[in-house]
């Protein structure tokens, strides 16, 4: 019976994926025998089922019966296999990232590559600490709501009905992990390049051997928005984190997707739509480089372009905020129509 | 003020949960899957629900008081329980406490009563 699944499923989703498969064997044996107390076998109404499900209790009671009296956890047993999941791509995310910087900057400046791989080494290892602690940290807020969520109905077990159970989620409205998984690999790359070299950002060039950076960006400049940058991280890791977790289009979870990508949207245009950031040197190095001539007749259109790149680039921002918003909710929508 | 019956409901029930275990691991020399011993326990006036029965179960066997295995020859698939040799013995000694126990209480109870 589909009700008997429900509350099998949300029971068991909030134990150790572990003993998970044990224990909906076990419970679906034990709601059966139950039944066939109360009617002969398969022909228990659902009104039996219902009155079976009342006697076992609330799912979250019979779920913390089943983790023992220790329930004060900082990640718990219903999130801690996400938890794993997301820190093994966060933690990859940064290797691989910083990897391919030392890469860059081993090919820009051959010269002391022992140094840079002592850099290389300590950046490993402080940006490894730094994703290990944000996506903890994510985590047990995370935990820490789910419980307070907890106490809020296990403090009415009386009322509780069977009929209350939410619905298994289905193959076509669950989110596809490697979803989430690309986002994070994103963000966490995006951080790496924005906090460890974001002068590598420019106009590279060869020239007799040697290898030079324009960069497109101050660098001094840029790092006082690190903590933005942080920020949205965190904010990007979190909404995906969740994603993980539920593995569901719901509304609940799209509406935080909105606030979360207007949110990034807005920030980033504010930290491009600061002239600050850009190097003001740009053009001048473009001409000592020899890439660009103030005698050349597209000379002032080529200036113009840089000019008003930052436009451009926060125009994208916004697009590419809107593409992304009008996905998920067409998504959501098409779930929701099918259901 | 607070009302007796529910008062006494409430510490009785802290008593009995503590000695649920012992009924369980007293029922447990032959193998037994969770809902044959729910009837068995009842008859013998230690009521317990399912709900506190299966998971209490599966601690006892966690803590390697109990074995279990699959019956699968059945229409229904079911995990039968039964006492493993350290069981046995824990279960022993529990018994020889247990005993102190009413001892002792009995002791303290009687004496309350004599000073009336």
């Amino acid at each position: 019976m589909e009700i008997i699944d429900r509350y099998i499923y949300a029971v068991t989703q909030r134990l150790p994926e572990s003993q998970r498969a044990d224990i909906k064997r076990e419970l679906r044996g034990l709601i059966e025998d139950m039944l066939e107390e109360r009617a002969p076998a398969g022909q228990a109404s659902r009104q039996d089922a219902e009155s079976v499900l009342t006697e076992l209790g609330h799912p979250n009671e019979l779920a913390a019966k089943y983790r023992g009296h220790n329930d004060r956890y900082l990640i718990g047993p219903a999130v801690f296999d996400s938890y794993l999941t997301t820190l093994k791509i966060v933690l990859v995310s940064i290797a691989i990232g910083l990897s391919v910087l030392f890469a860059i900057q081993v090919i820009v400046t051959p010269d002391g590559v022992l140094e840079r791989f002592t850099d290389y080494l300590v950046s490993l290892f402080s940006a490894g600490a730094q994703g290990f602690v944000w996506v903890t940290v994510i985590f047990a807020l995370i935990e820490f709501r789910k419980r307070k969520n907890a106490a809020g109905t296990a403090d009415s077990p009386v009322d509780w009905k069977p009929a209350d159970l939410p619905e298994i989620p289905d193959e076509q409205s669950r989110i596809k992990l490697s979803d989430p998984i690309a986002s994070i690999i994103f963000t966490v790359l995006f951080t790496v390049v924005c906090v460890y070299s974001i002068e590598l950002l420019g106009i590279w060039r060869l020239h007799e051997g040697e290898r030079t950076v324009i960069s497109f960006l101050n660098a001094d400049a840029f790092r006082a928005y690190l903590p933005v940058i942080w920020a949205l991280a965190a904010l990007g890791i979190l909404k995906e984190s969740i994603r993980i977790i539920v593995r569901n289009r719901t509304g609940k979870l799209l509406a935080f997707h909105i606030a979360v990508s207007i949110a990034s949207s807005v920030a980033a245009c504010v930290v491009l739509a600061d002239s600050a950031i850009w190097n003001p040197d740009f053009v001048r190095d473009m001409e000592a480089a020899g890439l660009l001539n103030p005698g050349w007749d597209n000379y002032d259109s080529l200036v113009s372009i840089w000019t008003r790149a930052s436009g451009w680039l926060v125009g994208m921002v916004v697009l590419f905020g809107a593409i992304d918003i009008v996905s998920e909710a067409y998504k959501w929508y098409r779930v929701r129509r099918s259901a | 003020m607070p009302d007796v019956n529910e008062t006494i409901n409430g510490l009785l029930g802290e008593l009995r949960r503590g000695t649920i275990v012992i009924g369980v691991l007293s029922q447990l020399t032959e193998p037994q899957y969770g809902y044959s011993l729910v009837p068995v326990l009842e008859e013998k006036g230690v009521a317990v629900d399912p709900g506190t029965l299966y998971p209490l179960l599966r601690r006892l066997e966690k803590q390697e008081l109990l074995e279990s295995k699959w019956d699968t020859n059945e229409a229904r698939p079911r995990k039968y329980y039964v006492l493993s040799p350290f069981g046995k013995e824990v279960y022993e000694g529990l018994c020889r406490e247990w005993r102190k126990l009413i001892v002792s209480m009995e002791a303290l109870t009687a004496e309350a009563k004599g000073g009336d």
